[in-house]
């Protein structure tokens, strides 16, 4: 039983694999979050900015 | 075609404050407060496993109190590890995060109050409480009791409102992985967490077993780690400012993390009673896992690739690159002591803990640390002290990398011993210095949480002018993606049939997570209870009220912590403890004791091997019989001495003799060795497993006191250099196993001797054969606490036959007696002591066979006068050897003194001599 889980785990993950490397709308699909993630991050940065004066502070 | 620049929440070149204003709310106060929280319960914690880890080396301190014992102080450190600091610490990071992924704010601010009440003062605080009151569940990770666990189901259900709804509500195609990680965790965790602390008080034994294997690795599957790497994938880049390096290897791993997880839990019981397709499948999953972990890891230190002077600069990212690379190692660490051959030598010893430290300190809080230092700086009006952070980490660092290699190699001493045949004991003793050097390591850690804390609460106040920075550098790379035509072009089309891809996904990993419980729990189970009912012996008694109440002490005390009940088809563990565990033998077990770790001996089979009063005085102080124990002393379950038990104490006392009462009972090992029931219970016999009952199961090493089987006669050396050695060796051996109950100079007068009936012998009273002490050394004493030595190698017990040998004194001036008094003497004993000592006085008499301790053989063992004297005066108590003084004149036990002392010596210890 074990195997056949193992074995469908790594053709479903294979599958998708198979899926990204043939399908690059696929790819631009699936990797579109990342930049997402980033540009939400400018936009709360901006929120405080605009809400809150400048300090001393340095990263 | 829509270019993601015109998709984004709003264009670049036109960010405004009102563009701002339409941002999502995030719940700052809340964020505060749980890390608050977290950083206080952190501390906590930690006191409390320094506290543990100070108790190996000083086993009294703090011992005097219930609810500051060690196993009621363990079970709090891990939960509190678990609920309150890491718990803590996500909620904060969700409250930070959730909007900022889901472009919507949490569902409300009065349930994410309602959220940390439940979670710091339903669930933290009465755990912590109602653990050192007494009141907890035995079983790993589950340590708080049932209530408390109502409560935590209950705030994940709340999770998933506050923190889920708001990802359903936005586009699954825009979800980051971090995202799916938060959701992945809380509902899984939702679901796992019943499982693994309802089921087993439900279903008893090995079969509860089954499940409470798979929660052990759910908490850290399905709670900590999805949370930990939610962290990772949002802190990396949000520091870096750029893109990690792949989120399609990201939910690669992400799936896999949410398959594979759930199917490694059996292999915390490899070589158990659970049916081994389970356990084997563990082990494949486990090894998997580890491929897993390295996609993992792979993918967060790509993305962190040119970026390595920030790591350095940036403590919060340096915090997470820690975590990442322990994660790496700790996995594959993870994955390897699954192995069978690896398993068997490292699982039950500090190797393990030392792992789950690994796991929860270095990977998971490190993580932890760095997603809050990380969030800190952003919230504005907080202050920041990089200065102390970056000490926090150096100190966290130093303490975490000394504490595993302690444990590490402390694991490999002890596993090393284990293998042996020397004395459980001589693997306490070998790792001492080992628990000592983790106790150390545990003060710059606890300094480590301590600065970090320091460091969120001083430095200058975090104000917005670094967030703005940080906006204009992510502008730039999503500038940088925009211009990519090869990604940017993406059809709204193919974004909608693929959203539907991540929706069955979910629900394929929710059927794999169902399949796991179906695959190593419930149908081992279903295996596991045809069996029991096929093997197990009809007049299995179960337990009584007492001793049902004594499993309850045994429970709330952390026993389980230090003394499985689980012997493993391994000949290292069948020789020390005997036959491998059956699952028949667990049937009345709610919840299972079968343990994770050994620091003491295995405790199946404890009955009939420690008689009632060694047992109390070894529960009131353990160092009074053995003397290096490092066991707690349980004086709240005794009325102030060991002659005193409590209730409570005789109740657990109860319980502890009643350990494989029934396997000994009902001759099931006489039975399987005559039927050879192997064949019916393949999954127990391991064909190719070598190991598996290479030992004939009944002859186990700590084997009942007065075991019968013929000792080996062990003479000291003639050659007096090599006699001297001996004596020289058997003292230290002496003082080491001996002295606690014979005292130092052998007079029977040990600390333990006062709570011990009969009193241990005064090894100077008397003179004993070489048979006698091989004998005694070899079998042990039925019927007194002293318990058989065998698993001692014979040179150290030819050894301590010559320094005990030499602690006799003989009388100053022997007389010879005369024969009139040896007649006399000589009728005596026919008349009033041959019913028991026999008509040689070889202590086979008609009474003899009834009596435990055995009357004394006075051929191989001569009573000084003095000694001789004493007994026929005051008898001797515990045993059936009457006071003779009112029946016999002193003229009378004059000659019958003499004559007792003219028996010793058989024909052939006489001729020796």
């Amino acid at each position: 039983m074990i195997n056949l889980i193992v074995i469908v785990i790594s053709a479903v993950m294979f599958a998708l694999v198979l899926v990204w490397w043939r399908w690059p709308a696929f790819r631009s699909w699936i990797e579109a979050p990342k930049y997402f993630m980033l540009r939400q991050e400018r936009r709360f940065g901006d929120r405080n900015a605009a809400r809150t004066p400048s300090s001393t502070y340095l990263p | 075609m829509t270019p993601l620049s015109q998709q984004s929440v709003y264009p670049a070149g036109q960010r405004s404050v009102q563009a701002a204003a339409e941002l999502p709310s995030v719940e700052y106060d809340l964020i505060r407060a749980h890390v608050f929280s977290s950083l206080v319960t952190l501390v906590l914690s930690v006191l409390f496993g320094i506290l543990v880890a100070t108790k190996f080396t000083f086993p009294e301190f703090l011992g005097g109190h219930g609810w500051l014992t060690w196993g009621r102080l363990r079970y709090n450190h891990t939960q509190g590890i678990f609920f309150g600091w890491l718990g803590n610490a996500f909620l904060a990071f969700f409250y930070y995060a959730v909007p900022r992924l889901a472009n919507r704010p949490v569902l409300s601010r009065k349930l994410g109050w309602f959220l940390f009440c439940i979670w710091n003062f339903a669930v933290v605080l009465p755990g912590w409480v109602l653990v050192a009151a007494g009141f907890s569940q035995p079983l790993e990770w589950a340590e708080f009791p049932l209530i408390v666990d109502a409560f935590v189901v209950l705030a994940f259900i709340l999770m998933i409102f506050q923190f889920v709804l708001p990802f359903l509500k936005a586009r699954l195609s825009d979800l980051y992985v971090s995202a799916w990680y938060i959701i992945g965790g809380i509902v899984f965790t939702m679901l796992a967490y019943p499982v693994g602390n309802f089921v087993p008080e439900l279903i008893p034994g090995a079969r509860g077993a089954a499940f409470s294997g798979l929660w052990i690795h759910d908490a850290v599957g399905l709670f900590v780690t999805p949370f930990a790497l939610a962290i990772a994938y949002y802190v990396i880049p949000a520091t870096t400012r750029r893109a990690i390096f792949s989120h399609f290897l990201s939910m690669v791993g992400f799936w896999l993390l949410f398959f594979i997880y759930p199917l490694n839990g059996t292999h915390h019981y490899v070589y158990s009673a659970i049916p081994m397709a389970a356990q084997k499948g563990a082990i494949v999953a486990s090894a998997y896992l580890g491929m897993d972990v390295i996609l993992v890891v792979t993918n967060l230190l790509l993305s962190l690739r040119g970026n390595s002077g920030t790591a350095s600069k940036d403590v919060p990212l340096r915090f997470v690159w820690f975590g990442v690379v322990s994660y790496l190692l700790v996995g594959l660490q993870g994955s390897v002591q699954a192995l069978m051959p690896v398993n068997r030598f490292i699982h039950f010893t500090d190797w393990v803990i030392g792992h789950s430290h690994f796991a929860m300190i270095g990977f998971a809080s490190f993580i932890a640390l760095g997603g809050i230092a990380h969030l800190w700086q952003r919230i504005p009006g907080t202050r920041y002290n990089e200065r102390a952070m970056n000490w926090s980490f150096w100190l966290l660092a130093g303490g975490l990398t000394l504490m595993i290699a302690d444990l590490t190699v402390a694991g490999l001493v002890e596993a090393q011993v284990w293998q042996s045949s020397a004395p459980w004991i001589d693997s306490v003793r070998a790792v001492a210095s080992y628990w000592l050097v983790r106790t150390f390591s545990g003060l710059p850690v606890l300094a480590g949480f301590v600065l970090f804390w320091i460091s969120l609460l001083t430095g200058p106040k975090v104000s917005a002018e670094s967030t703005s920075v940080l906006s204009r550098e992510v502008s730039e790379n999503i500038s940088v993606f925009d211009g990519d035509t090869s990604i940017g072009q993406r059809q709204p089309s193919f974004a909608g049939r693929f959203s539907y891809v991540h929706a069955l996904i979910f629900g394929a990993g929710v059927g794999f997570f169902a399949l796991s419980f179906l695959v190593l729990a419930i149908l081992p189970g279903k295996e596991l209870a045809d069996e029991i009912k096929q093997v197990a012996p009809v007049t299995m008694p179960a337990l009584s009220a007492s001793e049902q109440r004594g499993r309850v002490i045994y429970g709330r005390e952390g026993c389980a912590y230090c003394h499985t009940q689980q012997v493993r088809s391994l000949v290292a563990d069948v020789r020390r403890f005997g036959a491998p565990t059956e699952a028949w033998e667990t049937k009345y077990d709610y919840p299972q004791l079968w343990g994770t770790r050994r620091i003491g001996p295995d405790l199946s089979r404890e009955f009939n091997i420690h008689p009632r009063d060694w047992q109390l005085t070894h529960l009131y102080n353990p160092r009074l019989v053995v003397r290096d124990s490092i066991m707690p002393p349980y004086p709240w379950l005794f009325g102030g001495s060991a002659n005193q038990p409590t209730q409570e104490g005789l109740d657990l006392l109860a319980y502890l003799q009643s350990l494989g009462r029934a396997r000994q009972l009902s001759g099931f090992d006489q039975q399987t060795s005559a039927s050879s029931v192997q064949s019916a219970t393949p999954h127990m016999a391991m064909a190719s497993q070598a190991s598996a009952r290479a030992t004939p199961p009944t002859v186990p090493i700590a084997m009942t006191g007065g075991y019968s089987d013929s000792a080996p006669v062990l003479h000291p050396a003639s050659n007096p250099g090599d006699l001297q050695e001996e004596i020289s060796r058997g003292g230290t051996l002496f003082a080491a196993n001996c002295a606690s109950c014979h005292g130092s100079a052998g007079r029977g007068d040990g600390r333990a001797s006062a709570s011990l009936l009969p009193k241990p012998a005064n090894l100077t009273a008397a003179r004993f054969s070489d048979e006698r002490l091989s004998s005694v050394l070899w079998n042990g004493i039925t019927g007194s606490a002293m318990p058989p030595w065998r698993q001692l190698p014979t040179e150290d017990l030819r050894a301590l036959v010559a320094y005990i040998d030499t602690l006799h004194v003989p009388n100053a001036a022997p007389t010879t007696p005369e024969a009139t008094s040896l007649n006399e003497g000589k009728s005596l004993f026919a008349a009033n002591c041959a019913s028991c000592h026999g008509d040689t006085g070889a202590g086979n008499g008609p009474a003899a066979g009834a009596l435990a301790p055995s009357p004394t053989n006075f051929q191989l063992k001569e009573p000084t006068e003095e000694r001789a004297w004493e007994v026929l005066e005051n008898g001797v108590p515990g045993t059936a050897m009457p006071p003779w003084q009112t029946q016999l004149s002193a003229n009378q036990r004059h000659a019958l003194i003499e004559f007792v002392r003219s028996l010793y010596g058989t024909p052939q210890e006489n001729s020796r001599r």
